[in-house]
């Protein structure tokens, strides 16, 4: 049965007789009017006419991916770099991106097929038993994240001696501003254009002169972990992972689609949207990665992280500015995921409980939408306020439970990217199951070495030795 | 419209032109449809289930070293 062949809107643009509200509402109507940029964009003959088109659809896959190099993620990179160097791991997490697209591909599927947010599809598919399994994994992952990704904007801006309580209020009045134009579009494009400042990773990288011989032979001969495998090898593989790979992403891109209108037709497009924001997220984690190369043997760790202490060790190497563009990177890697993160959490909620959720909507037509989006930042800014409270565990501890998180989030994807009642002819290929089902294993087999390092260090040393 | 005996302003007009834009699954009137519940297989069930069980193993690892770290 093609589900959607039986839904057939009622075309009225004012309230039907015995019903309270109208049939078209300003959500469909700022959708509509993206979606005819589009249609009319593919009317255009000319070289220009894929360009125009590539800009009016790209969005979501760059936002996603660039939103998921948040504060965990980049000062991971940067743990990364300031413990092991380049060696083992910038294949490793060129190879984290490629997991990323594999998993992110099929939300644009998804969301292009269905036009239906990724918690409703669970809800529906499954029914709220799993459902709600599925809501507290991605609330509570969600939360956690968002307090992290304050203590990151807090942790930039304490470079520039901006006190904890103006810097997280700051964060949180900057991206209420993003929401009050009501409108997807505009919502994109300013986070899209914060997003932007991730890349500043790169220049900064190359001011630190890497020796390109071995960043090349690294990438190439991806030799194994130089000094074996540890604990704290094995908790950098995993955040490394939990940088790329996390639920909220799913969620995100999956709603971020279908609010933005992408339809059959436009996921060629999606994907390459999914693709790009791949390649600047991936540009962004090596280079920071690269960047925090030269801080190798001078005892960096996370720990450092809070009081800036990684742009103060890089002031050395590359200068004032470099360490003023390095605090601001990271202001921004927080403040864009905390945008992206709100809204997939916002998104989800609207979508189970079945109240409106779009970024279309109008203050008081989206209260449950938009209060949910607040609450939640609102909540996570106070956690990142308390004083005394051992955040540098959130920070540590975020990514890993991203990861292990990751595998019953996929088979949830796989499922209803596999599912021909919904997707139609658009389900996935068996190339991309095979890859999807590479990528479950793999994060179950590092999840659970993770748990025996923990729990039985000394089974875990037998069994890495 | 011709013929509906229905008179439009020129703004619903417009609204109406752009509307024709959008799929008719997109609207949010189609949205509220529900889908039908998927059946699930006994094997379906099985690797939900365990893989519920491992999330909640996995979690309470993190939770023993994150007390462990604290202490």
């Amino acid at each position: 049965m093609d589900v959607h062949s039986e839904m057939r809107p009622e075309v009225t643009l004012k309230p039907a007789a015995g019903r309270d509200k109208p049939a078209i509402t300003h959500e469909d109507l700022e959708r509509a009017e993206d979606r005819s940029r589009v249609a009319s964009a593919r009317s255009m003959r000319g070289p220009f006419s894929n360009f125009r088109l590539l800009w009016l659809l790209i969005g979501p896959g760059i936002l996603v991916m660039v939103g998921e190099n948040d504060g965990p993620s980049m000062l991971s990179y940067a743990a990364t770099g300031a413990r092991f160097g380049v060696g083992f791991f910038l294949p490793f997490i060129i190879l984290t991106f490629v997991m990323a697209i594999v998993v992110q591909e099929m939300t644009v599927r998804l969301g292009a097929a269905t036009h239906r947010g990724h918690a409703e599809l669970i809800f529906a598919r499954f029914g709220p038993f799993w459902g709600w399994f599925s809501m507290i994994d991605l609330g509570l992952g969600n939360f956690l994240t968002l307090i992290a990704e304050f203590i990151a904007i807090r942790a930039g801006l304490s470079f520039f001696g901006v006190p904890p309580w103006i810097a997280v209020p700051g964060a949180v009045v900057l991206l209420l501003l993003a929401l009050v134009t009501h409108r997807y579009w505009t919502w994109e494009r300013i986070t899209l254009a914060i997003a932007m400042f991730n890349l500043v990773f790169i220049p900064l990288a190359l001011l630190t002169r890497p020796d390109w011989h071995s960043v090349g032979h690294a990438i190439v001969s991806w030799k194994p972990l130089a000094g074996g495998m540890s604990n704290a090898a094995l908790l950098i593989i995993l955040s490394n992972i939990g940088a790329t790979v996390t639920p909220w992403m799913l969620f995100f891109q999956q709603s971020a689609t279908v609010d933005k209108g992408l339809t059959r037709r436009d996921i060629r497009f999606g994907r390459i949207d999914t693709l790009l924001g791949a390649a600047l997220a991936a540009g962004a984690a090596v280079a920071m990665v690269l960047l925090c190369a030269p801080l190798m043997n001078r005892g960096m760790s996370v720990e450092n992280f809070q009081a800036a202490e990684f742009a103060k060790s890089l002031q050395p190497v590359i200068g004032r500015l470099g360490a003023v563009l390095f605090s601001l990177g990271m202001v921004e890697a927080g403040l864009v995921a905390a945008i992206t993160i709100s809204a997939s959490s916002a998104y989800a909620f609207g979508e189970v409980v079945r109240k409106p959720h779009s970024l279309n909507l109008r203050m008081r037509e989206g209260k449950a939408f938009y209060s949910v989006l607040f609450l939640c930042v609102a909540a996570a800014a106070g956690v990142a306020l308390i004083p005394g409270l051992p955040l540098v565990y959130v920070i540590l501890i975020v990514n890993v439970v991203a990861v292990l998180a990751m595998p019953p989030a996929l088979l949830f994807l796989f499922m209803l990217a596999n599912d021909r009642e919904i997707m139609g002819d658009l389900v996935s290929p068996r190339w991309a199951n095979v890859l999807t089902g590479t990528v479950v294993v793999f994060l179950i087999g590092a999840g659970v070495l993770y748990g025996i390092s923990v729990v039985a260090p000394k089974t875990f040393a037998v069994l890495i030795r | 419209m011709a013929g509906t005996g229905i008179t439009l302003n020129p703004q619903e007009t417009s609204d109406l032109r752009i509307l024709a834009s959008l799929e008719p699954n997109q609207f949010t009137a189609a949205k509220l449809q529900g889908l039908p519940r998927r059946h699930l297989k006994a094997s379906e069930v099985l690797l939900l289930w365990s893989l519920r069980v491992y999330l909640l193993l996995m979690i309470g690892v993190v939770v023993y070293q994150v007390f462990g770290g604290v202490h």
